[in-house]
């Protein structure tokens, strides 16, 4: 097969590619597999960097309304702020087929070890967000004689991004999906919302930036 | 039946309870009635018979006083009934004896069943004869923590949060 | 193999929630199965309770007032218009007549808003998405008319004692106004897409149905009730506020099944409509709040007040004691009530007919936890 394809007009692109992998942006990383082994052993660059594009880019959140701040969530989703403008709209009832979990609400003392399991049978990676005050810190439920209510649902599991608000406005959910995506991939708006000028993409060579 | 609800508190005294009459515009509701613990049971089948539905079962706390002719453990259990048809509704007091237990009504009224378990929860009163007494609100490993008990020092007397001169739980 | 061998090898426990998407919530409810059948279904509660009474009973009672606007966060203006009445009652505030109006007003706008929640979100447990993106576009034309007067999209704490915090203008009434011409034209649509679907009818009728007895022994109250034949409003059979001055109907079902509780919510949003129309009407000018100590003492002694929120009667009970903490605050919110029939209602039947029930009652599940 390769024979055959000398002529053709992949030719000077595969070379590119070719010379391109040799290069030092694509030096293969030591991964940083982390104490549990849950990040890569090998890490290549450019992979890396189309991998985090599509993540960040089709985030699947789970559908986890606790709360008030659940009727936010599901207006977020709805006609009028409409997020599948920044691709996470296909909200999923399962927490392994999702990727992104928005904590909407209060936890408390009998919901915390349900919030766990949830957690853990969400597939790595996985991004958390804390929406609300109640998430964040307990918000108007953190009081003297608190019984029931966790303070801060980072007290169980690692939380990405706060939203704070009680509830936060549609748009305050959404400026919360675009820092996950900031964080995944370095760059606010990251591809293809914005071509934004100082995208690390720029300066790979061989990929076509317009 | 519309004449029984019409002076429905002098059926009431008539049938052996302890009735008055309030004002709806200072309290909300229209008649008291003050229940031994052995009247629960009973006062509950009437107001099922003459079709009240049952708003809420509740706990309070006060100071228990022993040097009462009746003495009590300080808890006591509200019900409060109401009608579909016309404006009328009740409040029934109940205090609990020391044993803590106090009749359940959950087999005549279906839905005290779950206020019933709320106020264990809350408070510890247990209800005899409840067939699934187990926590509804709280985690289950909370089954002897009751938040809405009172510090000692914030608790007061069932007179100092009555309605003075005829209300009769004061008299109590 | 005999047939209760059979029967026995079948049965099987499912768990449905705590996180499911047709329990509008962290409910858990725990099904005893057989095959498709629901056997006994059991609910769990508790994975959202937040404490609300005992923090009534540990801070001034102006303190409460956001708690109140986070119980039933779908429909949390009649939970501020019962507890400032409460306290109302209790201290003897006299609440001048327009700030009265505004608070009719603004209460039947939310009861609206969460009624087409509601209706997006059954039929959305029913398999329908189209509802839910039309009831959340009409929704969100309420929550602009209201978060210009109240401040806030979602949880209001807008009503003050003797009154409410902010006037509303012209422009109000005016959008108000345009709102109402716009959700009576979309009635139609509605009409057409979900009441006379024949799928949606053969999901609902005949299905869970709530005998007047059942209703009573149960404690049913609002739209659930009054779709089992019963005329029982709390606007109408415990008249608060202003609402006697008001002319509307309080439509009733006939069987108590799910498509009469559908039926009972749809044409209660006509009638919130008239009141609203007949209270813009009618608004008298004039302050919108009276004179009020600023330590509101609370004498002892224990007061009620009920009013009917979207899902049915909310009371709340205050033991005060001379000061101005409530000794002891207990609020009585309707779908604690509602829901506590499933076992009763939900034996024998199929499991997509329990998702039928429990989305016809319209379940907010914090509201119940408290």
């Amino acid at each position: 097969m390769g024979e055959e394809n000398k002529g053709s007009s992949i030719a000077p692109e595969l070379d590119a590619y070719t010379e391109f992998l040799k290069s030092e942006s694509c030096r293969p990383l030591i991964g940083d597999a982390g104490e549990y082994g849950e990040g890569p052993l090998l890490r290549i660059k450019l992979t890396d960097i189309i991998l985090k594009l599509c993540q960040a880019n089709s985030l699947w959140p789970m559908t986890f309304g606790i709360a008030c701040c659940a009727i936010e969530m599901m207006g977020t989703g709805m006609a009028r702020f409409d997020i599948s403008r920044y691709g996470s709209e296909v909200f999923r009832p399962s927490p392994r087929q999702s990727d992104l979990m928005i904590v909407a609400g209060t936890v408390n003392k009998k919901l915390a070890p349900v919030l766990l399991t949830l957690y853990e049978q969400m597939p790595s990676p996985k991004w958390v967000i804390a929406m609300g005050n109640c998430a964040i810190s307990g918000g108007p439920f953190k009081v003297e004689d608190n019984y029931n209510v966790i303070e801060g649902v980072d007290k169980l599991i690692p939380v990405d991004v706060y939203v704070p608000g009680c509830p936060p406005r549609p748009e305050g959910l959404i400026e919360g999906i675009l820092k996950v995506q900031e964080k995944i991939t370095g760059t606010r708006h990251p591809l293809p919302q914005n071509r934004h000028p100082k995208s690390p993409l720029r300066k790979v060579k061989g990929l076509r930036v317009k | 039946m519309d004449n029984i609800i019409k002076n429905f508190k002098g059926f009431l005294i008539d049938q052996g309870f302890d009735a008055v009459e309030t004002d709806y515009e200072q309290r909300g509701y229209h008649l008291e009635v003050v229940l031994t613990v052995t009247q629960v049971r009973e006062f509950a089948k009437k107001a099922y018979e003459l079709g009240f539905y049952l708003v809420f079962v509740a706990g309070f706390q006060v100071l228990a006083d022993p040097e009462t002719p009746s003495p009590h453990s300080g808890l006591a259990v509200v019900y409060q009934y109401a009608r579909h048809d016309r404006q009328y509704r009740i409040k029934a007091c109940a205090l609990v004896p020391d044993s803590l237990e106090i009749p359940s009504i959950s087999d005549i009224y279906q839905g005290a069943d779950w206020h019933e378990r709320e106020t264990r929860d809350f408070y510890g009163i247990v209800f005899s004869g409840h067939h699934n007494l187990k926590p509804l609100l709280m985690a289950d490993m909370d089954v002897d923590v009751h938040p809405l008990l009172k510090e000692e020092a914030k608790l007061k007397s069932l007179d100092a949060v009555s309605w003075p001169s005829e209300a009769p739980e004061s008299t109590e | 193999m005999l047939e209760s061998e059979y029967q026995e090898q079948n049965r099987f426990f499912l768990n449905m929630g705590p996180q499911h998407p047709s329990t509008h919530g962290v409910l858990l409810i725990v099904l005893e199965m057989n095959g498709e059948y629901v056997l006994d279904p059991q609910p769990v509660l508790g994975f959202i309770h937040r404490m609300h009474e005992k923090m009534g009973e540990s801070r001034p009672c102006p303190g409460f007032m956001p708690n109140t606007g986070r119980m039933d966060y779908v429909c949390a203006l009649p939970y501020n218009h019962g507890y400032v009445s409460l306290i109302e009652r209790k201290a003897g505030i006299e609440v001048p007549e327009r700030a009265e109006y505004i608070r009719v007003i603004t209460s039947e706008l939310n009861r609206i808003a969460s009624h087409l929640l509601w209706l997006g979100a059954y039929l959305l447990d029913l398999g329908a998405f189209t509802p839910i993106l039309y009831g959340f576009d009409d929704r969100e034309h309420i929550l602009d008319i209201l978060e210009s007067v109240t401040g806030s999209r979602l949880t209001y704490s807008y009503y003050r004692f003797g009154g409410v915090c902010q006037d509303i203008d012209e422009k109000f009434v005016e959008r108000t106004r345009a709102f109402i011409k716009r959700l009576r034209k979309r009635y139609g649509i509605y009409e057409k897409l979900v009441t006379k679907n024949i799928i949606f009818i053969k999901r609902t009728e005949n299905i869970g149905i709530v005998s007047p007895d059942m209703a009573l022994r149960y404690g049913m109250t609002g739209p659930n009730l009054r779709g089992s034949g019963i005329s029982y409003d709390i606007r109408k059979n415990e008249p608060y506020s202003v609402y006697p001055e008001f002319d509307f109907e309080v439509p009733v079902g006939r069987q108590g099944d799910c498509l009469d509780r559908y039926m009972v919510r749809v044409r209660e949003i006509e009638q919130c409509l008239r009141i609203i129309e007949q209270a813009l009407d009618r608004l008298p000018e004039g302050p919108i709040r009276s004179k009020v100590p600023k330590n509101i003492k609370l004498s002892p002694g224990d007061c009620n007040f009920a009013v009917e929120a979207a899902r049915g009667e909310l009371s709340y009970y205050l033991i005060g004691d001379g000061t101005s903490t409530p000794y002891r605050l207990k609020v009585r919110v309707p779908s604690y009530s509602n829901l506590s029939c499933l076992p009763e209602l939900g034996r024998g039947i199929l499991l997509p007919d329990l998702v039928s029930i429990l989305g016809s009652f319209d379940l907010v599940i914090p509201e119940i936890d408290r």
